[in-house]
């Protein structure tokens, strides 16, 4: 079976862990990985990276003129193709010489501890089918979220808390789809906290009640008579199960809304994230409560933040969402270091696609799957790097292209997880995150 | 890149079945006569025997016969997905003629709650959905109409063969008038209600991927195989080449699924309203257009203002039915690796050869051939259909399918633990002219269903999954099951049938702001809209079916957020105090007792009252310990799982 398989003996030890999953244990990842931990800040809409990361002299030399490359056979709108010079200017920073834009201060302060990857893309031009490959690796099937992989590779840090937990997700573009476990175990899917301020919570998480000893003589009532009914049946794993799901329950109950309360955080790491005051204070908040939900366990928590879709009116709308996202993303990552859980915890953060160097009317871009930036930072990332590149305009990936089935394997074998081997049986085939493809990109490994 | 997109496809392959015409799913179904047995007292119906024949077999003995109190609340919630009223149990438990169990489930499979649960199964399989998913929400407003199609079609006991051929090629069928026509053409629903990428901006890779789904959920849905690995290479675990595929597609590639393939992208709708009333909606949308016209008079915008209101009252909303149309055929070529852009040869519409015997099925030259391939589907020669559906029938009864792999009969499924039984009830299922309520007589009145969960430890400890059906595997009940029957014991249950609650229109997205609102209304979960992009948390929480795909197979998990529903969430709050209320208004010498017994249709014991009485006392508030003491029974294993 294993010749014929062509997996080997890596599959078993895979197989053998998840079995200890299933057992509700916490597992070592089954090779040394870096990462523990996941923390992706989703840029909704796609950011015009081309202007954020990636400035191009020959853009700007010759902006309103057709761009000279073949422009790709499929794009969401029609175009001129006329090329438009970046509103804004990039400098170099750090000793990388990453070039950042000026609507970035605070991001430009760290680029030491980043790592830019300038040559991404990916297959489809449109946000719902990008934002579902971005997410789940596919934009044809209903397929896992990287989230609930990594939660079924893995397993649970702290039993109290959900695995994976996506903060203000975006309803639309595949909803529920990017954050969904699809044919992996129920338990595997993401636990979306969505509403404004201090109304996103955790389905059900609440205590309609508001007296925690009630609800536990409910809870005392309820397990008495559950051992009685299980004493009269015997031993029985599933039933023995839900009776402890309740205990569980319980505790997550008592733990997830302290781990969420960020108020008890003092004055001056608010201000780090810009929790403490507008236009930072919601972008802010999010990122402070995805620390905290990290820092207790939790093995993939994703923010989002929207909406990047500049059609039209792009100098405005960049200026005021970087506004809102710079100091919020700086400031996660300094704290993450500053704690000692930046080695362990792989912060990311991108969007679905870039944005065309070319023009949607004089103020505007279009979709670009073909070449846009990402960037990295912790969790056995190579710090202070810029790779890959694309063309001379800013187009299409050129230099050491990643898509993201690259990324996916490059994620996963950060948390010590073999990409290839790494799968699951559903209706008579074995599934994988990056499907048949994907390759871990070592140059971005430390 | 060909052979590891084939590698990927194929996993841990165990075995090529290319050419091996005598694969146990391929061969014609035999008439099996049932094995004899040594206790042949303890068989009621012949299939019986065959399973009591793999339980002697293992040296085993079946599992003694359930108390009737279980076999009541079993049967109700299995045929109904509700639980019995304290009334119907004493009802079964007085009713002493010998064939009380015979008369209870022909009673059960009259109701309308019957066509409801099972509905619901079927719609599993049809990965039902009010609205699209994927990458854009769009909703499907008259989606609801084939919903209650299905729901209709178990309760009528509609022969399953025509329900098959309705549900591919019901618009091709002949219709003496309207009603029929609209009768014929709801169950279309099925092929267009499935997840498509409608922002995709290639239309032609959005229609061949709409193709491929609707081909893979109906090879999936009645004939158990996945016919979707062929779309890039021969399939190489069963007998579906690519060019098998691609005869196939040239039927679905003539047959139209959207209107508009640009984004976003719009679906095709038949509009099956009366003639005149169509003539009355044409006038009153020419009017609505004149009238929203810049030039046209304040004088005149009032006037026509009146025109519209008077043409359209009494007029009924128009008559729309979500399903598929023809195109004009044709046949087209083999798609190298998957990719349009790389054609092959070109090949003629068809049913692959090796799947009828080497039959040929002819094409019409002026239709799709849908409804050639639905007949070829329906047929009694064909020897995957009725296997699959009883097949799915025994999987939905007793937990666990003969063929575990209920969506997959091909290679890389499972093997049938009792392949002759599997013919025999595909054998009688196909002389009983398709009937499904047939099936449900026979399987329920049978000896093994009656089995009751105690079974022997050492049975339970070598045959854990209880493979040989030697005992009733105990499960939990559905999620719908968990929020009707709360509805329902707390006195909230509203029993509106049909209808859609969806407030969209044609083409437009979702609205998931409705979503909280229509999970408060208390009918029963089936009627819920199904939203592909989000759904409800409760319903999620328990494994409610993921609509993005056929499942004929639900899992059942365990898990924390289960807990948190059944302590926190409004359901359960609002409905222990209607219970609560109920509990107070009787006055009963014995509330406790009387609570018990309602929940879980059984006496209550002593130490449980005492339990009881004293949790109350303690509680505070009289209300708010009753509900507290509801929601404990409710959420208890004993109300969750089937005995």
């Amino acid at each position: 079976m294993l010749l014929r398989s062509g997996t080997g003996f890596g599959a078993l030890a895979l197989q053998a862990m998840l079995a200890r999953e299933a057992a509700g244990k916490s597992n070592a990842p089954p090779l040394p990985g870096t990462a523990k931990r996941v923390i992706f800040l989703f840029m909704h809409g796609g950011p015009s990276t081309v202007d954020l990361f990636d400035p191009k002299p020959l853009l700007s030399r010759d902006t309103g003129k057709p761009f000279p490359l073949k422009a790709p056979r499929i794009t969401s709108h029609k175009s001129k193709n006329l090329l438009l010079k970046s509103p804004w200017s990039c400098q170099q920073h750090g000793a990388s010489g990453a070039q950042v834009c000026d609507l970035l201060p605070n991001i430009a302060s760290i680029t030491d501890d980043l790592c830019f990857v300038k040559s991404m893309h990916c297959s489809n031009s449109r946000h719902g089918g990008a934002l579902l490959e971005l997410h789940t690796g596919s934009d044809t099937f209903t397929r896992p979220s990287m989230g609930s992989w990594i939660n079924y590779g893995l397993g649970s840090e702290n039993e109290n808390l959900p695995g994976f937990i996506t903060i203000n997700p975006s309803g639309s573009h595949g909803g529920a789809g990017a954050w969904s476990s699809a044919f992996l175990p129920a338990k595997y899917t993401g636990t979306h906290i969505s509403g404004k301020g201090t109304e996103m919570k955790v389905p059900f998480i609440d205590n309609p009640l508001h007296d925690q000893s009630k609800q536990r003589k409910e809870l005392d009532l309820l397990a008495s008579f559950n051992k009685e009914h299980l004493t009269q049946r015997g031993a029985n794993s599933e039933l023995e199960s839900r009776i402890a799901s309740y205990e569980l329950a319980f505790k997550m109950q008592m733990e997830v809304p302290g781990v969420q309360d960020i108020s008890s955080e003092p004055a001056h790491v608010k201000k780090l994230y810009g929790a403490d005051a507008d236009p930072t204070k919601s972008f802010g908040e999010q990122c402070l409560m995805a620390r905290r939900f990290s820092e207790a366990g939790v093995r993939f928590v994703q923010v989002t933040h929207r909406y990047w879709d500049s059609h039209g009116n792009l100098k405005k709308e960049h200026e005021k969402l970087s506004a809102e996202m710079d100091k919020p993303v700086a400031g996660l990552i300094t704290d993450l270091k500053q704690r000692g859980l930046l080695d362990e915890t792989l912060v990311l953060w991108g969007g679905e696609f870039g944005r065309t160097p070319t023009a949607q009317g004089n103020d505007g871009r279009d979709h670009n799957p073909h070449g846009f930036t990402m960037f990295m930072a912790g969790g056995g990332i190579k710090p202070g790097t810029v790779y890959g590149s694309t063309d001379d305009y800013g187009y299409y990936a050129e230099d050491k292209p990643v898509h993201f089935h690259d990324l996916h394997a490059t994620i996963l074998h950060l948390m010590g997880i073999d990409h290839e081997e790494f799968t699951h049986r559903y209706a008579g085939r074995d599934f994988r995150l990056t499907d048949v493809e994907g390759k871990v990109v070592r140059g971005i490994i430390a | 890149m060909v052979l590891r997109r084939i590698i990927g496809c194929l996993g841990l392959a165990t075995g090529f079945l290319w050419g091996a015409e005598d694969y146990w799913a391929f061969a014609p179904v035999s008439n099996s006569t049932p094995p004899t047995v040594g206790n042949s007292n303890w068989a009621r119906e012949d299939l019986d025997r065959f399973v009591l024949a793999g339980i002697e077999k293992g040296g085993y003995l079946p599992t003694k016969t359930a108390e009737k109190r279980t076999l009541v609340r079993r049967a109700y919630l299995d045929l109904h997905g509700l639980p019995p009223t304290a009334a119907q149990i004493t009802t079964f438990l007085q009713d002493e003629r010998e064939d009380a169990w015979e008369k209870l489930i022909g009673e059960l499979l009259e109701s309308p709650r019957y066509g409801e649960r099972w509905g619901r199964h079927w719609l599993d399989v049809a990965r039902y959905a009010d609205t699209n998913g994927m990458d854009e929400d769009i909703a499907h407003p008259s989606a609801w109409r084939y919903r209650d199609y299905v729901i209709a079609a178990f309760n009528e006991d509609k022969p399953f063969d025509q329900f098959i051929i309705e549900q591919l090629a019901g618009d091709l069928l002949p219709a003496k008038d309207l009603e029929e026509k609209r009768a014929r053409t709801v169950g279309l629903g099925f092929l267009s209600v499935g997840p498509k990428m409608l922002a995709c901006d290639d239309p032609d890779k959005m229609r061949r991927d709409i193709v491929d789904e609707q081909m893979d959920t109906m090879g999936r849905a009645f004939l158990g195989m996945t016919i979707g690995c062929a779309r890039c290479h021969d399939h190489k675990i069963d007998p579906i080449s690519i060019k098998d595929y691609y005869g196939l597609a040239g039927i679905f590639m003539s047959t139209k699924t959207l209107t508009k393939y640009s984004v976003v992208a719009e679906f095709h709708e038949h509009n099956l309203t009366e003639e005149h009333h169509k003539k009355r909606w044409q006038e009153v949308n020419r009017l609505e257009a004149v009238r929203k016209k810049k030039e046209t008079s304040k004088e005149e915008k009032k006037r026509l203002g009146k025109e519209i209101a008077t043409l359209t009252k009494d007029l009924p909303v128009p008559f729309m039915v979500m399903g598929v149309s023809e195109y004009p055929t044709q046949n087209i070529k083999v798609h190298l690796r998957g990719d349009y852009l790389t054609l092959g040869e070109e090949v003629s519409r068809g049913v692959p050869s090796a799947w009828t015997d080497g039959k040929k099925i002819i094409m019409p030259e002026k239709q799709s051939g849908r409804l050639e391939l639905a007949r070829w589907i329906a047929s009694a020669e064909n020897p995957l259909t009725s296997r699959v559906i009883v097949n799915r029938l025994w999987r939905w009864h007793f937990g666990r399918g003969i063929v575990p792999t209920p969506d997959n009969f091909g290679g890389l499924g499972e093997r049938p633990t009792h392949p002759a039984l599997l013919d025999h009830l595909a054998h009688k299922f196909v002389k009983s002219g398709w009937s499904v309520k047939a099936m449900h007589r026979l399987m329920m009145n049978s000896a093994i269903y009656r089995q009751s969960t105690q079974a022997d430890p050492a049975l339970s400890k070598d045959d854990p999954e209880n493979k040989l059906f030697a005992r009733w595997q105990r499960r939990r009940v559905e999620s719908e099951v968990i929020r009707d029957s709360i509805l329902m014991k707390s006195n909230r249950l509203d029993p509106t049938v049909g209808g859609s609650m969806l407030v969209v229109q044609p083409s437009k997205y979702a609205d998931r702001g409705h979503l909280k609102a229509h999970s408060l209304v208390p009918r029963r979960t089936v009627y819920l809209p199904v939203y592909r992009s989000s759904g409800y948390d409760g319903q999620k929480a328990f494994d409610s079916a993921d609509s993005a795909v056929s499942d004929g197979n639900r899992r059942s998990s365990t898990v924390a957020g289960q807990a948190l529903y059944l302590m926190n969430s409004e359901l359960m709050h609002e409905s222990s105090k209607s219970l609560a209320e109920i509990v107070i208004s009787q006055d009963s010498p014995n509330p406790t007792s009387w609570l018990i017994n309602h929940l879980l249709g059984r006496e209550a014991t002593e130490k449980e009252c005492l339990q009881g009485e004293k949790f109350v006392n303690d509680y505070g508030d009289e209300k708010e310990a009753w509900s507290a003491f509801a929601r404990v029974l409710f959420s208890s294993n004993e109300f969750l799982y089937i005995e």
